[in-house]
């Protein structure tokens, strides 16, 4: 969860960095938006493999949700 | 079919003009955005734009990168009996830009001259209309204008240019190979929702809206869905490049240049990265550039690779994806090509 949370951060590149935990809701962080979304669908394609849409973002409330796509 | 072969087609040059206004995607930028711009900047990678003035069209970059061309490849006009222009930002909405063209451009009456309504994937797709049109021998010598003004101040992603490129009948050429696509159900994907016949212009659609900046916004601007694009070219373009490399009988070491168009940074890195393609070998001109529709894989030959192909011979891997959905391959060989430097208008 650890490195998923590092990349997540990397992903979503935020200007002012914010704390994230595994219970974080993404509607919470100030700068979750479009960008952090595509940024989040290219990390689940380049490390993980896996192809993600919008959809599922939306249906995501948490780190922890998103998480579980990486090994759904 | 997708798949396509087209032979005795030369690659005889090509010409790039871009306005020469330039837009800091930053320092032009309200200042109530600025943060938010630079996080924007970071992940697209588009510095700076073109942008055309008020009164400058596709056709007027076009007419001056074509007379450059001409002059410097030696053809005569009269030779020329082509002409296709690719774009979405035609001067009217009818007749056909081309048309026009011809007439400015003192092209012959028996010049087959039309427009092709393509956006971002329309470099392979002009390439593949024209040199078929000079394979079959219907052209001698023919001109592709592909290209867009689709800049706008407010969008950081989109920059102007107008390029053309000249295709010539040669006997025994090498071989260029295809695989252009489409997908109409991701029309809304990218669109100009409004102005067609689906949805006239009509009074309430010229009130604009204010957003928390201060920028105003029309229902007849262009709607751009970033993960339905984004989803779509990072899924489409890796299995084309790799599609077409296999019915071209071509190793990926065996291409010189991958030339992609300029959609973003994101988009982009995305796709070399899941090819595994070296970044020297991919060239990318989105930093000063940005996104400059279906003219921006000519952008990217004339900025980055003028020199290498005046000289000598290179394999070319071209890939354009967007609006439509569509999206092209084309494998082509250019041999000591006419390449004008850089024309500013």
């Amino acid at each position: 969860m650890e490195e998923f949370i590092e990349k997540f951060q990397e992903a979503v590149d935020f200007q002012d960095p914010v704390e994230v935990t595994e219970n974080t809701v993404l509607l919470d962080l100030p700068e979750w938006d479009s960008l952090a979304a595509l940024g989040v669908i290219v990390m689940f394609d380049i490390e993980y493999g896996k192809t993600i849409t919008g959809d599922h973002l939306l249906k995501s409330k948490t780190i922890k949700d998103l998480f579980e796509l990486t090994v759904a | 079919m997708a798949l396509a072969t087209l032979k005795n087609v030369r690659f005889a040059g090509m010409a790039t003009c871009v306005p020469r206004r330039i837009l800091s995607n930053i320092n032009d930028c309200p200042p109530s955005l600025r943060s938010e711009r630079e996080r924007l900047v970071r992940n697209i990678g588009i510095e700076t734009r073109r942008i055309c003035q008020e009164w400058q069209c596709l056709s007027d970059l076009a007419y001056d990168a074509a007379n450059r061309l001409i002059d410097q490849l030696g053809w005569k006009k009269e030779d020329i009996d082509g002409l296709i222009v690719v774009t979405q930002s035609p001067d009217y909405l009818i007749p056909s830009t081309a048309i026009i063209l011809q007439d400015r451009l003192g092209l012959e009456h028996t010049t087959i001259a039309y427009d092709v309504n393509l956006g971002c994937s329309g470099y392979p797709f002009g390439l593949h209309l024209l040199g078929s049109l000079i394979a079959t021998g219907s052209v001698r010598k023919g001109l592709l204008v592909v290209g867009d003004k689709s800049a706008t101040i407010k969008d950081p992603l989109f920059s102007d240019a107008g390029t053309v490129t000249a295709l010539e009948f040669r006997e025994n050429s090498n071989p260029w190979f295809f695989d252009l696509n489409s997908d109409g159900s991701g029309f809304k994907a990218i669109m100009l929702p409004v102005g067609g016949h689906r949805n006239p212009v009509k009074f309430f659609h010229l009130i604009p809206s204010e957003d928390e900046h201060g920028i105003l916004h029309l229902p007849t601007d262009l709607i751009l869905d970033g993960t339905a694009v984004l989803s779509f070219s990072t899924q489409r373009v890796p299995p084309a490049v790799e599609k077409t490399l296999a019915y071209a009988n071509k190793k990926i070491d065996e291409i010189d240049y991958f030339l992609f168009h300029q959609a973003n940074k994101m988009i982009n890195e995305t796709i070399r990265k899941k090819l595994r393609l070296p970044e020297e070998r991919v060239p990318s001109t989105l930093k000063e550039f940005g996104n400059t529709s279906g003219a921006s894989i000519p952008v990217t030959i004339t900025a980055r690779l003028r020199e290498k192909l005046t000289e000598g011979s290179k394999q070319l891997l071209l890939g354009g994806f967007g609006i439509g959905l569509s999206w092209g391959t084309a494998i082509i060989k250019v041999e000591e090509a006419c390449l004008p430097e850089l024309i500013e208008a």
